[in-house]
């Protein structure tokens, strides 16, 4: 189902202060979708998904879920959240200690009045499922975080919504369930063919999950796209930033070919792709991420995108060296094969690809 | 190290000898034929207590009295609760200010204020509302098991409001914005997962003020024993101060059941708050719940709230110094006002058993208090750090006392101390005291030593900083904090002590409370108000002063 958010903005009061939560917010997420909020705490992601839902009260917009508007303030609609039909996954799980894992899970279609017996088939098809197949009668304080966190998506799942969201759901899991969950859930939602909606703050998950990601700020929804178009080739320095490691360097624009232009810097000229057609003489960033940046036998560095640095803050992560190259006064952050001879004070040479680096406007 | 093994056994000792040796006197005392010899063995004291063809209906009255009392305060707690934590209600500061100012008002007076307004013969609501509606008969009666419940509602609530509001605070709201999500409604969220998870804490308010209401003394004295209303307490009080022979063995064998029954449920209350924890789901961040919005209903509830407090806090104050300065009880009026003066004023202060009363108390709530907080620092201190099997059987002992009705327990000390130099003198008051309340000098102090963790006093130590000086500025600034609130805590409920001092008070021992009774007994009111009011004035003074001595303390050592 597609959901619909018009001017949305919501203000908070504090200490005499006026804060934006939201600020204008305007968004149309496509059907069966999975889109990702993703941005640093405070900028207004989860108040986002608590307005879709109805938990929060924006102060100026309209939110509409399929045909139906959900929230206006010029209208005056409210439809309590309970009325909206959707399924939530909270970030706490929110599972009720004091009923088993099937009142749980059964709890929406109890409150819609569904017959007893439907309501055994249905609990036991969806724990079927997540794979909790016969838990029905554990105790809801019985399980462990990854056991509570699936009766929660059971739980979002039983009334069959056409819409999911999802509040930060792996944040309570240790750093491996974490990594296995995330696969499980992206293979789980494709298959279901449903509208998600996700917040988080970690940007592996939202590469990992989404079909559209829209990177929040301040308020704001900064740059919107699929995770490959953010990563490789986002619009705006905080979301190249934001979305993976990466070294930005400033410079002005000397030369625009086609599809490429070349940044006169502090280093040299580096040579990157220019998807925002920047022109001569504007002011602009390169984004160079880490992994990209590879060490070269070529000493020339006449030839494009070609450096001289020394070696520094080397580190032995195991899966690879983390250190930073020295290049005149700049610092390059930069991961390396951990099979290199390298150490610290080497003299090296690196190389990227004027196709995995790019400008973005300054 | 040797000094440490000393430590506990004797605190063992001290600690086991003030709750032990009482319970074991009564059970000893409940078995004989005299009082003051321990000699004669008879069951006959039992049988007259338990043949006794009125104490079925004193059973019933405890039952409704205290399962009334519980209702009614963990009720009002919860709607409190929820209103300062979960909705926009303005003016939360009152909140604070209903848990905890009343602990100031001795529950006698709180009594007597009740009395004064609502007694069917000249209370003042009740000349009131006759004179205003032209009514035959005084429309309330307080001299009513309604009443009673009414009123010792009203006195628990502080104590409701305190085991309910934390576990409402601490409440993760996500459980019930998934509950509307999954599409039930506010009253189905309220009654499927509001209360069921917070079923614990309600239940062990519920138990606590059963508890409570079962010892209390004043609100069954002052309001049921004219209406001719008794209850356990004061049946048992009535057995040992009327008639030509006090039976004392009578007594204590009654006070077994009023006993046995507070220990089980006190041992029940443990278990539920153990329990409790259980209940504790992973907890993230917590987005900040959005408060309810009353809407049009904000002030209307914020009125009950109000006059709640007015009738907790203000009222009785008000209506002792009104009545204090007045011939006789009359409805406000400019006559009223006419006639005041300060004659009750004037012959409590010459009266020299208000007097010698007011000494006493002042002594056993300062002294008593002092050594008491000395007595909950070492064991506090046992408690927490010395965490062997030993620490255990003190922390049991320790928390037994806190189940205890007072009267019964009175009852306990009269027989340790009757063939004693002791009996009948300040000291075994001052035992006494010390024994019952015991507890709750030792609970802000273990939370204070829990707070001081070991590394606090580790990182001092390696910071360069000797043994002394870690004491000075890190330990003792710490535990000023537990110091102060355990002490006004237990000076507060000594210089109010009702339900012990009627069995152990005598003739050179009367302390205040005791005295406000006697007034109430002969009907002074105007009396009982002047001497009412000083012992307000003696709680906050004491209150404020020790707060204010803490403060100062506490930033002069971390300094």
């Amino acid at each position: 189902m597609e959901i619909k958010i018009k001017g949305l903005t919501k203000l908070y009061h504090s200490e005499g202060k006026i804060i934006k939560a939201l600020d204008d917010v305007n968004l149309t997420i496509g059907d069966n979708t999975i889109f990702t909020l993703l941005g640093p705490s405070g900028c207004g992601k989860t108040t986002l998904l608590r307005s879709i839902v109805g938990l929060e009260n924006p102060d100026i917009g309209e939110i509409s879920i399929g045909d139906e508007i959900v929230w206006s303030k010029e209208k005056n609609i409210f439809i309590p959240p309970e009325k909206r039909g959707l399924g939530m996954v909270f970030q706490t799980y929110a599972i009720w200690p004091h009923m088993n894992v099937f009142d749980n899970v059964g709890y929406p279609l109890q409150n819609q009045g569904m017959p007893k017996d439907e309501i055994k088939q249905r609990v036991a098809e969806t724990l079927k499922l997540v794979q909790l197949e016969g838990f029905e009668h554990r105790p809801a304080t019985k399980l462990s975080g990854g056991q509570q966190q699936r009766v929660a998506l059971a739980r979002a799942l039983v009334a069959k919504p056409k819409v999911i969201l999802f509040d930060e759901p792996l944040s309570n899991l240790d750093a491996k369930l974490r990594e296995e969950t995330r696969k499980e859930l992206r293979t789980f939602l494709t298959g279901l063919g449903i509208t998600a909606i996700y917040v988080t703050h970690d940007r592996i998950e939202a590469l990992a999950l989404s079909d559209i990601i829209a990177v929040m700020r301040a308020g704001k929804i900064v740059e919107m796209g699929s995770p490959k178009k953010i990563y490789f080739n986002s619009d705006h320095p905080f979301v190249a930033d934001f979305i993976g490691r990466s070294n930005l360097i400033e410079g002005v624009i000397t030369q625009c070919s086609n599809r490429h232009a070349t940044l006169k810097t502090a280093i040299g000229d580096i040579i990157g792709l220019n998807t925002h057609h920047l022109t001569v003489g504007e002011n602009a960033i390169m984004c160079i991420r880490p992994e990209f940046i590879k060490l070269t036998h070529t000493n020339n560095t006449k030839e494009k995108n070609i450096f001289k640095g020394v070696m520094q803050n080397l580190v032995f992560i195991g899966e690879a060296y983390e250190g930073d190259i020295k290049i005149n006064d700049t610092l390059l952050t930069t991961t390396i094969e951990p099979t290199e001879d390298i150490h610290e004070g080497s003299e090296i040479f690196i190389s990227f690809s004027m196709e995995h680096c790019f400008l973005v406007k300054s | 190290m040797a000094q440490k093994s000393l430590l506990t056994p004797s605190l063992i000792f001290i600690v086991g000898f003030l709750t032990i040796c009482p319970v074991l006197m009564l059970v000893l005392g409940s078995f004989m034929n005299g009082f003051g010899t321990f000699e004669g063995f008879t069951l006959s004291k039992y049988v007259t207590a338990y043949t006794d063809p009125g104490l079925q209906d004193i059973l019933v009255n405890t039952l409704i009295f205290t399962l009334g009392s519980a209702t009614v305060a963990t009720i009002l707690a919860l709607f409190l609760a929820y209103m300062n934590t979960r909705t926009n209600i303005p003016f939360k500061f009152l909140f604070k200010v209903i848990s905890i100012i009343p602990m100031m008002i001795p529950h006698i007076l709180f009594c007597v204020s009740w009395v004064l307004l609502l007694n069917p013969s000249n209370g003042i609501l009740n000349t009131f509302f006759v004179d205003f509606f032209g009514l035959d008969d005084a429309p309330f009666n307080i001299y009513s098991l309604h009443g009673m419940i009414l009123v010792e509602g009203l006195l628990d609530l502080p104590i409701a409001y305190l085991i309910i509001a934390p576990a409402m605070n601490s409440f993760d709201v996500s459980l019930e914005e998934s509950s509307k999500v999954c599409g039930a409604s506010n009253l189905q969220t309220l009654l499927r997962i509001t209360l069921p998870v917070l079923r614990p804490a309600i239940l062990a308010s519920a138990i606590l003020v059963i508890v409570r209401s079962l010892a209390s003394f004043a609100v069954p004295s002052v309001l049921g024993i004219p209406g001719r209303i008794y209850v356990l307490p004061t049946h048992i009080y009535r057995i040992i101060s009327s008639g030509f022979e006090p039976d004392y063995g009578q007594a204590s064998a009654i006070g077994m059941s009023a006993l046995a029954a507070s220990v089980v449920l006190i041992y029940l209350y443990r278990y539920l708050t153990k329990e409790s924890s259980r209940y504790v789901t992973i907890s993230g961040r917590g987005f900040k719940p959005t408060l309810i919005d009353l809407k049009q209903y904000k002030y209307p509830l914020f009125t009950v709230v109000g006059i709640l407090s007015f009738i907790l806090i203000i009222l009785p104050v008000i209506v002792l110094l009104y009545t204090s300065f007045l011939p006789y009880s009359m409805v406000p009026s400019m006559k009223a006002f006419s006639m005041m003066s300060f004659k009750h004023w004037h012959s409590v202060l010459i009266d020299p058993i208000s007097l010698l009363s007011l000494k006493n108390s002042l002594i056993l709530g300062i002294g008593g208090a002092s050594i008491g907080i000395v007595l909950s620092i070492l064991v506090a201190y046992v408690i927490v750090k010395v965490k062997t099997r030993s620490a255990g059987v003190l922390e049991s002992l320790s928390f037994l006392s806190f189940s205890f009705p007072g009267i019964v327990i009175g009852l306990g000390f009269m027989w340790v101390f009757v063939q004693t130099p002791l009996y009948g003198t300040l000291w075994a008051l001052l035992i006494g005291y010390i024994a019952t309340y015991l507890p709750y000098g030792i609970r802000p102090l273990s939370s204070a030593f829990i707070q001081i963790h070991d590394s606090l006093e580790e990182s001092s130590r390696v910071s360069g900083a000797g043994a002394f000086t870690t004491m000075r500025r890190i330990v003792i600034p710490l535990l000023i904090p537990g110091v102060v609130s355990g002490w006004i805590l237990m000076a507060t409920m000594f210089v109010r002590e009702l339900t012990l001092s009627v069995v152990l008070s005598r003739p050179g021992s009367e302390v205040l409370a005791v005295q406000i009774l006697r007034f109430s007994e002969d009907g002074m009111w105007g009396q009982l108000s002047a001497l009412g009011i000083i012992m307000i004035a003696i709680s906050s003074s004491l209150v404020i002063g020790v707060t204010l001595l803490g403060n100062k303390f506490s930033r002069i050592h971390a300094n």
